[in-house]
């Protein structure tokens, strides 16, 4: 089994194709694999509490992936609150992941 | 279950987004920094447009002066940021920064690199990617 940490920076409602992100993350998930997908850029809009495409994102969450996003990111948008399971985190904890707390890294 | 106990020491990070196209570069250093102050070694090799961001010759222009008490007099450029980071590594984790030698002649800015960063090939890129515990691979979009 290994960790993925997955960086999603595309806006998932301009990028269509950003959403087959999700569809990975979802099978490396039920492959037993340990999952972070990280919000950072424009990948944050879609965790914005009542946004359409962040269903996918609580639905990843709720299978027991990690979906994170980026603070400096939703300040700089105005995103308050988040989709049900989108926890917000700050650069340093991006960092902190890519050190010491996954064994893949993927940006998107 | 992974073994993530293992510390990454030295991280290869490839772009390909130049000045005023895109957040990537402003991310990428922010991130950058945060690598360096976790003892990181960062070997970036810039290809495509990215070789225009240590492009020395890049000025800071005036912003608008209606503007000015917000966002200050002056907008930096993000050469100087390039510049701070790999300073930094004279003491620390350090910072090596490779231009790509075909994309810095085809946009006219090899002689205009600026102290710090080094004109290098594919051989370059494929001795960082080897040596790399990680490689972040920063995607260019249109």
């Amino acid at each position: 089994m290994a960790s993925y940490l997955i960086i999603e920076s595309r806006d998932l409602t301009e990028y269509t194709s950003g959403r087959y992100i999700q569809r990975v993350a979802l099978q490396l998930k039920e492959d037993g694999h340990e999952v972070i997908l990280f919000l950072i850029e424009n990948g944050v809009i879609a965790a914005r509490k009542g946004c359409e495409v962040g269903k996918g994102l609580s639905n990843l969450a709720g299978r027991g992936a990690k979906v994170m996003a980026e603070e400096v990111s939703c300040r700089a948008r105005g995103i308050d609150a988040l989709s049900d399971g989108v926890t917000r985190e700050s650069l340093d904890h991006l960092a902190d992941l890519i050190v010491e707390g996954s064994d893949k890294v993927m940006w998107y | 279950m992974a073994d993530t106990s293992v510390k990454t020491k030295r991280i290869a990070i490839v772009l390909a987004t130049g000045s005023y196209q895109r957040e990537a570069p402003t991310t990428v250093l922010r991130l950058i920094e945060k690598l360096l102050q976790r003892g990181v070694d960062v070997n970036v090799w810039a290809f495509e447009e990215a070789v225009t961001l240590t492009n020395k010759d890049q000025i800071d222009h005036n912003e608008p002066g209606s503007l000015q008490k917000i966002l200050g007099e002056k907008h930096p450029n993000i050469g100087r940021f390039i510049d701070q980071l790999i300073r930094a590594g004279l003491h620390g984790a350090k910072l090596d920064w490779v231009s790509c030698i075909l994309c810095v002649q085809e946009r006219g800015v090899e002689k205009h690199q600026m102290g710090g960063a080094i004109v290098g090939t594919l051989g370059d890129l494929w001795k960082f990617v080897k040596a790399a515990d990680k490689v972040i691979c920063i995607p260019t979009y249109r």
